[in-house]
C-alpha cells in the first residue's frame, strides 16, 4: 500500500471528469425520483397520471435512470477518481479517453431518453423483446454502452502505467478494486452489446422481420447479473478500503479483500440463467449448474461481512471497548461518511438473504416476476449501493470542488440516510410481503376484476405509497447536499480517505495481478456455463417473434 | 490484594484486544437470519405447490 506516485488529492484536471459524472449522476436520480413517487401514487389507486402519460412510460424512464444512468455515471465518477487518487494522476491521454467515454454516454442518455419521452420506447429498462422501441432507443444504449468501455479503458491506462513503474510491487487496493469492476463491467457488457447489434437493431430498423426472443434474453441477463455485481463492487471498495480509514482502523486484510474481488469476477457473469429458472427453452441440467455457479457468490459475500465486522470488531477494542458487542457502541455514529454507509450495509443483511431466495430454483416459483423482486432490489441497488454512493459523495464531491463539508451539512447527510432508511422500510417491506401473496411487478393499479386475491394486495400498495412519499424527500434532502457540496460550502480541503492495511508486513500475492490466469478462468467458466445451452438454444429455436407495441 | 486486581486486569486486556469473538458471534448471527428466511419461504413453496 506504501506507494511514491500517490497523491493525497485528487489532481484539478481530474477532479473535473469526475464531477461532470456526478452532475448527470444526480440528474438522474432527481427526475427518476421523482418518476418512482408517481409510480408508488399511481399503484395507491389514488391517483391516475394526467396528460395521457403511461404508466409504463415513467416506469421506463425510472428503471433506465435509475438503474442504467445514475449507477453508471457515479460509478465511473468515483472509480476515475480512485485511481487517481490512489495510482496517481491520469496522463493527458488517459483523460482525454476519459472524456471521450463520458460524452459518448451522454450522448446515448439523451438518446434514449429522449425516446421514452416521446413515447417510442416503454420496453422498460430490461427491453425485453418482443416488445419493440423506436431504433433511437437501441442506439442510445449502445452509445452508452460504447461511451463506458473508452470511459474504464482509461483508469485501465492509469493502472498499466502504475504497474510499469512499480514492477514486482502489488497495486494500490483502491485502484485494484476499480480495475476488476472495469473488467468484469467489459466482459459482461459484451452480452448486452451482442444482441443489441446483432437482433435489436436490425429489427428496430426495419432490416430483418422477426427476432429471437430466447437468445435475446439470454444474452441480456448474461450482462444483468454482472450489472448487479457493477454497482455493488464500488460500495465495496468504499466499505473495505475507505470505511477504514473514516473511523480510525484498518483494513482487516488486504489480500482477503482482493481475493474477493477476484471471486467476484469470476462468479458472477456464469450464471445469467438464474433469471430464467422459468423460462422454457433452456436445457434443466443447464440452470442447474448455473444455479451451483450462482451459490459460489455467497463465498465472497460472507467473506466481506467478516472482514468488516472484524475491522469494526478490531478498532472498538483498541478504543477499549469490551464485551462481545461493546465495540459496536463505540464506532463514528455522528460522521456521515461512516454512518451512511453503515445503513447501507446493514440493509444488505435482509437484501442478501432475499438473493439466496431468489437464485434458489423452487422458491424463486413463488417470487418471480412478483413485486417482492423490486422490494429485493430496492434494498440491494437502491438502498446498500445509493446510500454508499451517497455516503461517498459527502466527502468526495468537496474533496473534488475544493470545499468541506460542514457540520450542518454532515448532521443533514444523516438524517437524510435515516429518511431514506424509514421509506424504504415501508416500500421495500410491503413490497416483499405483497411479493408473498403474489402481487405482480411492473403493474399499473388494477383490481383485477375485483378479484378477492388483489384486494389484498392494495393496503400494501397504499404502504407503498408511504413509503414513495418520505424517500421522496429523502431524494430532495440529497440533492440540496449535492448542490451545497458543490456550488455553496465554505471553501477548505476535505479529505480522501484511503485505509492501510493491519498487517504492512502481509504484501499481498502477485499471483492477484496475473490478468491473463484470472480472464483465463473467466472465459472458461463462460465458455463452460454457456456454449452447450447456447447451441440448443439456436438449434431448436422456435421461429422468431415480429416486434410488439403495447403502449 | 493491590496484586491481585492488577493481575485480572492485565489478563481482561490481552484478551479483549485481539479477540474476534464479536465477529464470530455476528456471522453466526447472520448466518442464522439467512437460513431462517430461506426456510420459511421453502416452507411456503411446500405450501402452494
Ligand atoms: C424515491 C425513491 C424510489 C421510489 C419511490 C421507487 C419506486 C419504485 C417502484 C414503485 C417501482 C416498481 C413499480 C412496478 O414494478 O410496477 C420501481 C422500480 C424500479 N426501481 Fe425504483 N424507486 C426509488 C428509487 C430507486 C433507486 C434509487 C433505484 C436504483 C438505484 C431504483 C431502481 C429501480 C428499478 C431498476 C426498477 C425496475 C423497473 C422495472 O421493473 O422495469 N429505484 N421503483
Ligand atoms: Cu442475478
Amino acid at each position: 500500500m506504501v506507494n511514491t506516485a500517490a497523491k493525497v488529492k485528487v489532481d484539478p484536471r481530474d477532479a473535473k471528469l469526475s464531477m461532470a459524472h456526478f452532475f448527470v449522476a444526480f440528474g438522474a436520480l432527481a427526475l427518476g425520483g421523482l418518476m418512482g413517487l408517481l409510480q408508488t401514487l399511481v399503484r395507491s389507486g389514488k391517483f391516475e397520471l394526467p396528460w395521457g402519460i403511461g404508466y409504463y412510460q415513467i416506469l421506463t424512464a425510472h428503471g433506465v435512470l435509475m438503474g442504467l444512468v445514475l449507477t453508471t455515471f457515479f460509478i465511473m465518477g468515483f472509480q476515475y477518481a480512485a485511481v487517481s487518487r490512489t495510482a496517481g494522476t491520469h496522463s493527458p491521454a488517459a483523460r482525454r479517453t476519459g472524456w471521450i467515454g463520458f460524452w459518448l454516454m451522454t450522448a446515448g442518455t439523451l438518446m434514449s431518453g429522449t425516446m421514452i419521452l416521446l413515447n417510442e420506447a416503454s420496453v422498460l429498462y430490461t427491453f425485453y423483446a418482443p416488445l419493440k422501441a423506436h431504433w433511437i432507443f437501441y442506439l442510445g444504449l449502445t452509445f452508452v454502452v460504447v461511451g463506458s468501455w473508452v470511459d474504464g479503458a482509461a483508469q485501465i491506462m492509469t493502472y498499466a502505467k502504475w504497474r510499469k513503474n512499480n514492477p514486482g510491487k502489488p497495486s494500490p487496493l483502491l485502484s485494484f478494486m476499480a480495475v476488476i469492476n472495469t473488467v468484469m463491467w467489459i466482459v459482461a457488457t459484451l452480452g448486452v452489446a451482442a444482441t443489441v447489434l446483432f437482433q435489436l437493431l436490425p429489427w428496430s430498423l426495419g432490416l430483418v422481420d422477426t427476432v429471437d426472443v430466447l437468445i435475446s434474453r439470454t444474452l441480456f441477463w448474461y450482462f444483468g447479473h454482472p450489472l448487479v455485481y457493477f454497482w455493488l463492487l464500488p460500495a465495496y471498495m468504499c466499505w473495505y478500503a475507505i470505511i477504514p480509514k473514516i473511523i480510525g482502523g484498518k483494513i482487516f486484510s488486504d489480500s482477503l479483500a482482493r481475493l474477493s474481488f477476484i471471486l467476484f469476477l469470476l462468479f458472477s457473469i456464469p450464471v445469467g440463467f438464474h433469471h430464467q429458472l422459468t423460462e422454457p427453452g433452456i436445457d434443466p441440467a443447464w440452470k442447474f449448474i448455473q444455479v451451483i455457479l450462482t451459490f459460489m457468490v455467497i463465498i465472497p459475500s460472507l467473506m466481506t461481512a467478516f472482514s468488516l465486522f472484524a475491522t469494526f470488531e478490531r478498532y472498538g477494542r483498541s478504543k477499549g471497548a469490551t464485551g462481545l458487542f461493546g465495540w459496536f457502541k463505540v464506532l463514528p455514529w455522528n460522521d456521515a461518511r461512516f454512518t451512511v454507509p453503515f445503513i447501507g450495509m446493514a440493509s444488505f443483511i435482509p437484501a442478501g438473504a432475499g438473493g439466496i431466495i431468489n437464485a434458489s430454483n423452487q422458491m424463486d416459483q413463488v417470487v418471480h416476476n412478483t413485486i417482492w423482486v423490486t422490494g429485493h432490489f430496492h434494498l440491494t441497488a437502491a438502498t446498500s449501493v445509493v446510500l454508499t454512493f451517497f455516503g461517498i459523495s459527502y466527502w468526495l464531491v468537496p474533496h473534488l470542488t475544493g470545499r468541506k463539508l460542514t457540520k450542518a451539512m454532515n448532521k443533514l447527510g444523516i438524517i437524510q440516510a435515516w429518511v431514506w432508511f424509514i421509506g424504504m422500510a415501508f416500500m421495500s417491506g410491503a413490497m416483499h410481503f405483497q411479493g408473498l401473496l403474489g402481487g405482480p411487478r411492473r403493474s399499473a393499479f388494477s383490481t383485477y376484476g375485483d378479484s378477492k386475491q388483489a384486494l389484498e394486495w392494495i393496503p400494501y400498495q397504499i404502504a407503498q405509497a408511504v413509503g414513495g412519499t418520505i424517500l421522496f424527500l429523502g431524494i430532495i434532502l440529497v440533492l440540496v447536499i449535492f448542490i451545497n457540496l458543490a456550488f455553496f460550502a465554505p471553501k477548505g480541503e476535505e479529505e480522501f480517505p484511503v485505509g492501510e492495511a493491519e498487517n504492512l508486513q502481509e504484501k499481498a500475492p502477485m499471483v492477484f495481478e496475473n490478468w491473463k490466469l484470472w480472464l483465463g478462468i473467466t472465459a472458461a467458466l463462460i465458455l463452460f456455463a454457456y456454449t452447450i445451452p447456447f447451441i440448443d438454444i439456436i438449434q431448436n429455436a422456435p421461429p422468431g417473434s415480429k416486434g410488439f407495441k403495447t403502449w | 490484594m493491590a496484586k491481585a486486581e492488577l493481575k485480572t486486569k492485565h489478563q481482561t486486556e490481552i484478551e479483549d484486544s485481539s479477540s474476534l469473538k464479536g465477529t464470530l458471534a455476528s456471522v453466526f448471527i447472520l448466518g442464522l437470519f439467512i437460513i431462517v428466511s430461506w426456510v420459511s419461504v421453502y416452507y411456503l413453496f411446500v405450501d402452494r405447490f
